[in-house]
């Protein structure tokens, strides 16, 4: 049944409304309750992507990490910078920093996304996410739409099936 | 999933199962379990009052109730009827906008994104197991905490139906793709059948001839419902002949 559908053709105009909610993304990843820097962690302090998003490799979502996962390190180091002071302040008031989601499917766009699968194929994170490394505050630079989940399952031989992501 | 091509991260190549499903009317004693496994874990709400005064509730599985004899010498027998995923189901021609399809693996597919809401597949489908969305989803709080994650809620407007679990067949696959090995026979278990305490219900893969469900397919008990509009279903219904 699958030869009936028809092949997906670009941008049509109710995903107009989806590139416009993704700039509207932008103007609210740049409201993140401190600047954290991905570019420090990760060319300066040579982390790894997973080493605070754990799940990224192996679970269904990358997650945020706790405040915890920060205070290990920055009990020690840095200690001195004015935005880590603002971390401690949360850490202090036993909060978790209410850290503003970047990429994410829409609700109604029915799509049950997993990780794992996608880090086993040896897909970078960058081809989703971009180049993370090297920004400060994180924003979104890739367009998600059907037709880039798409392109890249067919480029890789991966299904096709509507029912691969929708359900 | 086309032939040849292999599962995402895999690069391996694996034979398509055929999911179907047996059920042992003999063992099934009408508890509606099933019922309340299947809503909880497909996020399926409840009508309320009004709306199910119109026959507007919506269950992904019931139990049909037959009385053969008269009062006092009665006898019910229980059918759980759900999406039988037919091999030429009646509710997929219909569809104007494809958004229903029998996939490689024999699941009788819908795809909310692309139903407009016609309902012809409601009205084609002999065993009236598709639903029709006619408000948005609601929950008393705090039911909406208890949610499925891994299972979209419909919006309005859109026709939904049993999908056999299929987030549990991912979420089985997914695992034994990270393990390495093949899923197991009797390792997915949809909601019902986890749930039926009479362990009247077996899933599994129909093209494995030694799997459960497919020697259970083949026993002299197993009929299929109403077989005779040629829908071939692909659930297998248990029962002695008397």
């Amino acid at each position: 049944m699958q030869s009936g559908h028809a092949p997906y053709k670009g941008v049509r105009p109710p995903l107009m409304l989806l590139l416009f909610l993704a700039a509207a993304g932008v103007l609210m990843a740049a409201d993140q309750p401190l600047s954290f820097s991905h570019a420090a962690h990760i060319e300066k302090a040579r982390m790894q992507c997973t080493d605070c998003h754990s799940g990224a490799k192996t679970r269904d979502a990358a997650g945020i990490p706790s405040i915890r996962r920060c205070m290990a390190c920055h009990q020690f180091i840095a200690t001195d910078r004015p935005e880590i002071g603002r971390l401690v302040a949360y850490w202090e008031k036993q909060r978790e920093v209410p850290w503003l989601r970047v990429y994410g499917f829409a609700k109604d766009a029915a799509v049950q996304f997993r990780h794992a699968p996608h880090a086993r194929a040896e897909i970078e994170c960058a081809r989703c996410h971009g180049d993370v490394a090297s920004m400060t505050v994180a924003v979104p630079t890739v367009i998600h739409t059907m037709g880039t989940c798409v392109q890249c399952h067919r480029d890789n031989s991966a299904s096709d099936d509507c029912l691969a992501c929708h359900y | 999933m086309p032939e040849g091509s292999t599962e995402a991260g895999t690069g391996t190549q694996r034979r398509t199962p055929q999911w179907g499903m047996a059920i042992d009317l003999d063992r099934c004693t009408g508890c509606e379990a099933c019922v309340v496994a299947c809503a909880s874990e497909n996020n399926v709400p409840t009508a309320g009052e009004d709306q199910a005064a119109k026959g507007r509730t919506k269950h992904w599985i019931r139990i049909d109730r037959y009385y053969e004899g008269d009062f006092p010498n009665i006898r019910v027998r229980h059918r759980p009827v759900l999406c039988q995923q037919c091999d030429e189901a009646p509710c997929e021609p219909v569809c104007p906008v494809n958004a229903t399809y029998q996939n490689a693996e024999g699941l009788n597919v819908q795809i909310y994104n692309r139903c407009i809401g016609t309902r012809y597949c409601a009205i084609n489908c002999p065993y009236t197991v598709r639903f029709f969305n006619w408000y948005p989803p609601e929950w008393a709080e705090p039911l909406g905490l208890q949610l499925n994650p891994d299972v979209s809620v419909r919006p309005a407007g859109v026709v939904e139906k049993c999908t056999f679990c299929v987030q549990r067949i991912k979420r089985a696959k997914l695992n034994a793709t990270a393990e390495g090995r093949e899923v197991g026979d009797g390792e997915i278990q949809p909601a019902c059948v986890q749930s039926c305490p009479a362990e009247a219900m077996v899933f599994g893969d129909l093209s494995d001839p030694s799997s459960r469900v497919a020697r259970l397919a083949n026993s002299r008990r197993a009929q299929r419902l109403l077989e005779e509009l040629g829908t071939k279903p692909r659930v297998f219904y248990l029962e002695r002949a008397d």
